[in-house]
């Protein structure tokens, strides 16, 4: 069908809303936006590449390396397809300060997210509170595992340092801090009037739509669909997990459901510590050749690890997936065409939370 | 409008509010001493068992040298991760980062690793320098030159009858020499390694 384009206008790959780069090129007529098509392909690592031949110890930083804000969960989902390509059991608090690392780093990776979808909207105040309010996250983190970025916590039969019981009294602490700032915050965004202007009823992801797009992840559960690989997880269905949903399906949707996310991520590691059993932290066991495809739910969705090794436990074949390549396609051919603003480009393609190093790796 | 005046005069003119507005200062930025920082040298002696250098992940970020008879670790900056892996691993205690050793002795944590070394005979040249250059062998067999010839049989491998041979494997360290020796890359040591709790050291 012939259409009528004004002009295609992208946006990036340098762009100051990018927390990475990419370029969106938006086909407009006057203020609307038609069609849209993300380009990649600036920050390539080949990561997977690199893996191959190295043992665990070596891949584990790998695996953590493919994305810095949810690299918790790279090197969970890389362990456990480890243990169970080699049969290794976990010791049940391993298993639970590992829900504990998790989940911080969810509620880390949630609150930047927030923060770059409120930068994006240009309302710096509120993203600031919620970049400060991250670094008491990040604090909680360096205190268990000795840094704030890449952990590397998890090991193969189980985690490599214990908690302290001093450092579980500081956890908590900063847990009741964290949650009365995010909640904080969050009633600030939920009913800041300019804040619905921007958000509300912009960038709607319909439940069809996201289906179609198999969309994951906080993306696909403001649209209404209850999916989260934690449901099948061993440790969190000991916790009783059940996924948040909301159904409006658009940016005030998804940037509020990871505000409750964060609720819900707190009252996990409140759960886990209260629970925590005693006992060892390591189980032993060594790692040998299998093919197996491990899953967990990253801050942003499903992630996906497909690992082959060797009888040494080196990797022969890995191939990873990311939840936002998913993300992307959903954003770009169902949250951005109809899109009334050019301004409103951003911050939709921000609020699906796209993780362009992660996509590459 | 008068009355906003008053209120703004009143908010600003509080002690605290001019306290704050003259004296605010961030509170300075301090590295806790439980950061896990790059490994620093303690004290105790190195036995260059290389423990340390067979477990570090990051190519080239820690070598063990010999320096007026003693042995140390030496870190490389540019290249270490500061995983703090070779700290946990170090039987001795030689290194040292943030709480790793204090927290490895209360939990009696520990890495095992075996060691298999395997060869591509099909492109292996035979030039051995991976016989000369292991650390191992030149303990076992000082003489052992160019050519990987040895007459010892107590050394890790070496070039016989026109063929490399490992002959101990079991007392390889791991630390990978042997595969920078190698022009080719046909020499590799398969490291496995596993995390431990509770067993005794050695």
């Amino acid at each position: 069908m012939k259409r009528v384009v004004d002009v295609s206008i992208p946006l990036g790959p340098v762009h100051p809303c990018w927390k990475e780069p990419a370029r969106v090129k938006c086909e407009t007529r006057g203020e609307k936006v038609l069609s849209a098509e993300v380009e990649l392909g600036y920050m390539k690592k080949g990561i997977e590449r690199i893996m191959r031949g190295r043992p665990w110890q070596e891949v584990m930083f790998l695996a953590e390396r493919v994305c810095g804000i949810c690299s918790v969960i790279h090197n969970m989902v890389f362990i456990e397809g480890m243990e169970a390509v080699s049969g290794i059991t976990v010791p049940d608090r391993a298993a639970y300060l590992r829900v504990v690392m998790n989940e911080l780093d969810r509620i880390q990776s949630h609150l930047l997210a927030n923060f770059s979808y409120c930068y994006t909207i240009e309302h710096e105040t509120l993203a600031m509170y919620l970049l400060n309010t991250r670094e008491r996250a990040m604090d909680c983190m360096e205190r268990i595992a000795g840094v704030r970025v890449n952990k590397a916590y998890m090991i193969p039969g189980g985690v490599r340092f214990d908690l302290r019981d001093t450092d579980r009294a500081l956890l908590l602490a900063d847990l009741a801090h964290l949650e009365d700032s995010v909640h904080r915050y969050g009633r600030m965004f939920d009913t800041g009037p300019l804040i619905a202007t921007r958000s509300k009823g912009v960038g709607i992801l319909m439940q069809e739509q996201a289906r179609i797009a198999r969309a994951v992840g906080p993306t696909a559960r403001a649209s209404g669909i209850a999916e989260d690989v934690r449901l099948t997880h061993p440790t969190y269905r000991k916790l009783a997990f059940t996924p948040i949903v909301r159904t409006e399906g658009d940016n005030h949707a998804r940037i509020m459901l990871r505000f409750d996310e964060i609720f819900q991520s707190l009252g996990l590691i409140r759960q886990c510590l209260h629970d925590l059993p005693a006992g060892p932290i390591r189980g032993g066991g060594t790692c040998g050749a299998g093919e197996t495809v491990s899953r967990g739910e990253a801050p942003r969705g499903e992630l996906s690890y497909f690992i082959r090794s060797d009888e040494y436990g080196r990797i022969l074949d890995i191939a990873i997936r990311t939840p936002s390549i998913p993300n992307i396609d959903a954003c770009t051919h169902h949250m951005l065409p109809g899109v009334t603003s050019l301004a409103d480009v951003t911050s939709v393609f921000v609020s699906a939370d796209p993780c362009i190093a992660c996509n590459e790796r | 409008m008068v009355q906003s005046i008053f209120w703004y005069l009143k908010e600003f003119l509080r002690a605290p509010w001019i306290h704050a507005f003259l004296f605010a200062k961030t509170a300075p930025l301090v590295t806790p001493s439980y950061f896990r920082e790059y490994p620093s040298l303690t004290e105790k002696e190195c036995t260059h068992c290389f423990t340390c250098r067979m477990i570090c992940p990051a190519p080239g970020a820690i070598e063990v040298l010999q320096e007026g008879g003693t042995w140390h670790p030496v870190i490389h900056r540019g290249h270490c991760l500061r995983c703090g892996l070779c700290v946990e691993a170090c039987p001795e205690g030689v290194l040292a980062s943030g709480r790793i050793l204090q927290w490895q002795e209360e939990d009696r944590t520990s890495f095992a690793a075996t060691f298999h070394i395997q060869v591509d005979h099909a492109t292996c040249m035979r030039c051995g320098n991976c016989c000369v250059s292991c650390p191992v062998n030149k303990e076992q067999d000082p003489q052992m030159a160019s050519g990987g010839h040895s007459a010892n049989n107590e050394v890790i491998m070496k070039i016989s009858s026109g063929r490399h041979t490992v002959i101990h494997e079991e007392r390889c360290v791991g630390c990978r020499t042997c595969e920078g020796a190698c022009p080719n890359s046909a020499i590799r040591v398969a490291r496995v390694v596993e995390g431990l709790q509770g067993v005794a050291e050695g």
